[in-house]
């Protein structure tokens, strides 16, 4: 499946860069999903929980206090999805994505 | 022994305990220095982030009519002011204070306990203020300023140059303002890019506000170790001072001894 950089950046630093192939988060229209070659796009983000399939074939979860979601230009090679979120934490209770 | 070594030994006492008291401040001070500069970059690069945004739908047409973008007078000025949570930190808290001078009229809120008790509010710290902290008082400067509560807000705090220079100076928030050339990118908004400038703002008002007072701290404690290094510098040359005047004088009282025995035993 094809995929697409990722970036969960809160004002503590970045809680998630990395590959995705879906994610699911809550706008203020209701759920959505991201996949790879989304149009560009941009939305308000309701405080949810998401989650999220990364290449490797793992899933996550968590939970992200509002906020806003940003799709790139699928021109680019690597398209680039970024939620910006006050706050963001794991379901697991993990404080990093990057282990 | 004179009285006048007596006082001399009294205040390489006083200054000595000063000297100790400069290096622990500059040493506690030196010790956060990275984790506020680092605490800092992770901030600036969020409100970086969500200032993009903000700059792209304040360039949309739709969004042109919205209440955040609203001229017109400006008398009612709204100030956030971050100063810090001690003194002992050179021109820190004074430069801050200064510049909030200059806004005489301004409806001022203050971050930082030494501010918090300059304008006789409620105690509110720096080291530790946190995204609930911000996002509360975000969302309610926004509803205020949506009810024409207030015409301009700004968030005075102190931008770090470098360890030896910072700069108190004040970044204006609202009314926004479009950026000079419209952005190119075409993005569809959902529901539509009002509604979503809507939402956003509050976000972009607690990102900038975090990041100012992440940014502040870490001019703070950059400003203390520069300020407690340059202080211990000054105690330890006027420790040298009173030290050489202190043998001076006890050399000068024992020579003096010594001349009148020996003058003494001339004359026996």
């Amino acid at each position: 499946m094809a995929e697409y950089q990722l970036n969960i950046a809160t004002p503590d630093g970045e809680f998630y860069s990395g590959p995705c192939e879906e994610l699911i988060v809550r706008g203020t229209q209701g759920d959505l999903a991201v996949l790879a070659g989304h149009i560009p796009f941009m939305t308000a983000l309701v405080p949810c929980a998401f989650r999220l399939w990364t290449p490797d074939g793992n899933e996550r979860g968590g939970r992200l206090e509002g906020g806003l979601l940003t799709v790139g230009s699928r021109k680019d090679e690597n398209q680039t999805v970024t939620v910006l979120t006050t706050h963001a934490e794991w379901q697991d209770g993990e404080k990093d994505g990057n282990e | 022994m004179p009285a006048n070594t007596r006082e001399l030994r009294n205040r390489i006492r006083s200054v000595d305990s000063t000297l100790h008291l400069t290096k622990a401040m500059e040493l506690v001070a030196s010790s956060k220095i990275r984790k506020a500069t680092a605490k800092m970059h992770a901030g600036r690069e969020y409100a970086d982030a969500v200032t993009d945004v903000i700059n792209v739908l304040s360039g949309c047409q739709e969004c042109q009519v919205s209440p955040y973008m609203r001229k017109g007078s400006a008398d009612r000025i709204r100030l956030i002011v971050i100063a810090g949570d001690r003194g002992m930190a050179g021109g820190y808290n004074v430069n801050v204070f200064r510049e909030a001078q200059k806004y005489p009229g301004a409806e001022i809120y203050a971050i930082g306990r030494k501010a918090s008790a300059r304008y006789g509010q409620e105690i509110r710290g720096t080291e530790h203020y946190s995204y609930e902290d911000a996002a509360e008082l975000a969302v309610r400067f926004c509803e205020d300023y949506r009810n024409g509560l207030y015409d301009r807000l700004g968030i005075l705090y102190t931008q770090y140059i470098s360890m030896m220079t910072q700069e108190a100076k004040i970044r204006w928030i609202f009314p926004l303002a479009a950026p000079e050339q419209a952005p190119a990118q075409q993005v569809i908004f959902e529901p539509d890019a009002a509604k979503v400038l809507e939402e956003t703002v509050p976000l972009y008002l607690t990102g900038i506000l975090i990041a100012s007072v992440r940014e502040s701290y870490a001019s703070e404690v950059s400003a203390r170790s520069s300020a407690m290094n340059s202080a211990g510098r000054n105690a330890q040359k006027m420790k040298d001072d009173l030290t050489l005047a202190y043998n001076r004088a006890r050399q000068g009282a024992i020579t003096q001894e010594l001349t009148e025995i020996v003058a003494g035993a001339g004359e026996g």
